[in-house]
């Protein structure tokens, strides 16, 4: 089968809302099943058994699998439309094959009940060889992507000496340098320790393999949302019809990402006996670095929005507010997002703060932050850019608007009820990730009315998840062929101001030199640490349920 | 770069970003070497396959208020699981894990700890002086099926009532949570879980 963009693209975009279906469901029956004292209808209740496996499939599609397909997906669609050169269809069928292959494996030893080892997997637990070797063929099949996309640019440098990459390009190789970043660390403890645990019984050091682990964890969660920042970047101005504040500014921000996003992982380790404090307050400053591009790209929509708004009519103080182009779904999707992300993003900031990480490790505070940045920023990010791509990508057009909108409103308002509940039991005490949280009627009485407001919550994300589903995948299956891309977001050239060539900012091989140095500068002693210790290596301990 | 009018903005908003972000690491650094206040750092390796030889569980009062508690966790128990204290000023734990990775949290306190097998995690809570009653302990990192069976109880008597007791739960006073670099053991551990 020849594979050629469009085909790859269609593919892996329309299969990540079959899966968000599926996590999604997954999601809501967890939101129910979590709050204490409820009982439920028969077919909604969970064993304790089912409740960890389902876990596992929702974390693991929803924060890996959905992402890969996704930006894989649209960097296929779109950078063929804006550099006009054409990626590697070889590679592209490879690179499809492998990722599905890897996928569904994952998902089937999933949900065989092989894997009950979470999103996370940390050693020794340890699930069936065919999960390691499902991510692994999975991650290994982006790198294939991603080469033929770093091809096709190469190719368009080539073509197009002194011309300054477009903003859409620009973030999705950034996108694509992190998601190298991040999966190195993971690839080599996979291959090293997981799949040798898994087949012939290995004993790893665990704090060694939780080390490689969050190298790779916290630099995935700039993957995910770096297409979204792209894309406001690319969209925002085309939909408002005048240009990006300060472009150079943007590609200043998606550098920062790049030299920042990875050297942080230790922040998820705080808690971790065995790593000395002064490594984990130099990834706590990188932390803080890596806040800053977000607050460059917040300044520079909200500037170029306001320029749209202006020109649009608007007056005065706020009137340029007023001014924007409300009624369009992906607009609406896209501003939201970055509102969103705001606010998820301060709440990262307190979960990074060193001494404040005590009060809100692994407490119910985590998924209310993760949450409300991919599961709502990112969420609704990629659903509204999957809206601007239906006329040109799938020639359909969107069934129903009111879906559209409904989907908007309902899953930001419910998933902010199910993050603010969430952040207030976090600061109470009460754990993620526990299936039952009674602890035999000990529990503290705050978390009692919190988690029932966040099943409700969870209730109308579930809805909002519904009309997004039937909006994209309705439109697939039903929606009327030969579809109009909606006014302004026809995907296709670069805005016509993006041609400044500024050497500093176009010399990528340059930032990533120096990513690379940063991250070894910062890993190096962590690990010194560890292996000039002695490292402890424990027996697997099997997790297979019945 | 952004039009002539647009420029300077942004270089404002640059300084502004940069001393909002010099601001908060300055103030995190402050806690941290001023008031010594930082996460559980040290670790001692240890075998698993020799715990039973190398590890007593159980709680030894080393003098007036101090305590130093050794707990092993395990799928799905906290040993000892029923601690108590009194008038503690300073707990030095030391625990670690028989199987996979556990993570220890007395709710309502600051103290939260991963338990790595392989390492025994060591580090020192002061409770507030208001602190008294009974404390949950949980497990806050997922260990398998029965997970959430996994608990355990602190409590803290007072012999010389300073303040009116806290119950389960509450968060109106931090604990104190420092690292120690040094911690030197004395005597025989006794169990008594």
């Amino acid at each position: 089968m020849r594979v050629n963009e469009e085909l790859f693209a269609k593919i892996t975009i329309a299969f990540s809302f079959v899966i968000m279906a599926v996590g999604g469901t997954f999601g809501l029956l967890q939101a129910l099943n979590r709050v204490p004292f409820l009982s439920l209808p028969g077919a909604l209740e969970v064993s304790d058994s089912t409740y960890y496996r389902i876990l596992t499939c929702h974390g693991v599609c929803l924060a890996v699998a959905i992402p890969i397909y996704w930006i894989t997906g649209l960097a296929a669609f779109i950078s063929p439309r804006i550099l006009k050169v054409e990626l590697d269809k070889r590679l592209l069928a490879l690179s499809l094959a492998m990722m599905l292959v890897g996928g569904v494996m994952a998902t089937i030893v999933i949900l065989a009940g092989k894997a009950n080892v979470l999103y996370t997997f940390y050693a020794p637990m340890t699930a069936h060889p065919g999960f390691y070797w499902g991510a692994a063929l999975l991650i290994l099949g982006s790198w294939v992507f991603i080469a033929a996309f770093v091809k096709q640019y190469l190719q368009w440098r080539r073509l197009n000496p002194g011309v300054g990459t477009p903003i859409a390009i620009y973030g999705l190789l950034a996108t694509f340098i992190v998601w190298i970043e991040a999966t190195t660390p993971l690839v080599i403890t996979v291959l090293k320790d997981f799949i040798p645990m898994s087949m012939f019984g290995k004993h790893v050091d665990v704090l060694e393999t939780r080390t490689w682990f969050w190298f790779f964890g916290h630099a995935l969660v700039y993957f995910w949302l770096l297409p979204v920042v792209a894309m406001w970047y690319y969209l925002i101005p085309k939909k408002l019809g005048v240009p990006l504040f300060s472009e150079s500014m943007a590609k200043v921000a998606f550098i920062l990402f790049i030299l920042a996003s990875t050297p942080v992982g230790l922040h998820h380790q705080f808690t971790d006996p065995g790593l000395a404090a002064e490594y984990k307050f130099m990834h706590t400053i990188l932390t803080l670095i890596v806040a800053t591009p977000s607050m460059l790209t917040g300044f520079n929509i909200l500037a170029t929005m306001e320029r749209g708004g202006r020109a649009r009519g608007g007056n005065g103080l706020l009137g340029w507010l007023a001014k924007q182009p409300w009624k369009d779904p992906v607009y609406l999707g896209l501003v939201t997002s970055m509102i969103i992300f705001g606010i998820g993003g301060i709440t990262g900031i307190i979960n990074a703060s060193y001494q404040l990480n005590m009060v809100v490790h692994n407490t119910a505070w985590v998924p209310g932050h993760f949450h409300m940045t991919v599961g709502n920023m990112v969420v609704i990010g990629y659903t509204a850019i999957t809206y601007a791509l239906l006329a040109d990508l799938f020639k359909r057009k969107l069934i129903s608007k009111t879906a559209a909108y409904s989907h908007i409103l309902l899953w930001s308002i419910g998933l902010f009820i199910f993050s603010l509940a969430y952040y207030y039991v976090g600061l109470h005490g009460a754990p993620r990730r526990t299936s039952n949280i009674e602890y035999g009627g000990l529990l503290p009485s705050t978390w009692i009315l919190p988690m029932e407001i966040s099943a409700i919550g969870a209730i109308l994300m579930f809805s909002g998840g519904v009309a997004a589903v039937y909006a994209v995948l309705g439109s697939l299956l039903f929606g009327k062929t030969k579809g109009v891309a909606i006014e302004g977001m026809k995907i296709g050239n670069p805005h016509p101001e993006t041609t400044e060539f500024n050497p500093l900012l176009e010399n990528l091989k340059m930032w990533v030199i120096f990513a690379a140095v940063l991250i070894i500068v910062a890993y190096i002693f962590p690990f010194y640490e560890i292996f000039s210790r002695g490292i402890s290596p424990v027996p697997p301990v099997e997790t297979g349920l019945s | 770069m952004a039009n002539d009018e647009g420029v300077i903005y942004e270089y404002v908003w640059i300084v502004i970003v940069s001393a909002i972000v010099a601001g908060m690491a300055a103030s995190l650094a402050y806690y941290g070497i001023a008031l010594d206040l930082n996460p559980a750092c040290n670790a001692t390796p240890i075998d698993v396959g020799t715990l039973t030889e190398n590890f007593q569980p159980g709680v030894k009062q080393l003098g007036p208020g101090i305590y130093q508690v050794n707990i092993l966790a395990g799928q799905f128990f906290w040993n000892p699981n029923k601690i108590v204290l009194e008038d503690p000023v300073r707990i030095e734990f030391r625990i670690t894990s028989k199987d996979v990775v556990h993570g220890f949290e007395i709710v309502g306190t600051n103290v939260n700890v991963m338990v790595i097998p392989g390492y025994v995690a060591e580090f020192v809570w002061e409770p507030p002086k208001n602190a008294e009653g009974k404390y949950l302990i949980i497990c806050h990192e997922y260990c398998g099926v029965g997970h959430q069976f996994m608990q355990a109880e602190l409590e803290i008597k007072r012999t010389n009532t300073l303040l009116s007791g806290d119950s389960i739960g509450t968060t109106d006073d931090l604990g104190k949570f420092s690292e120690v670099k040094y911690l030197e053991f004395k005597g025989v551990i006794v169990d008594e879980g």
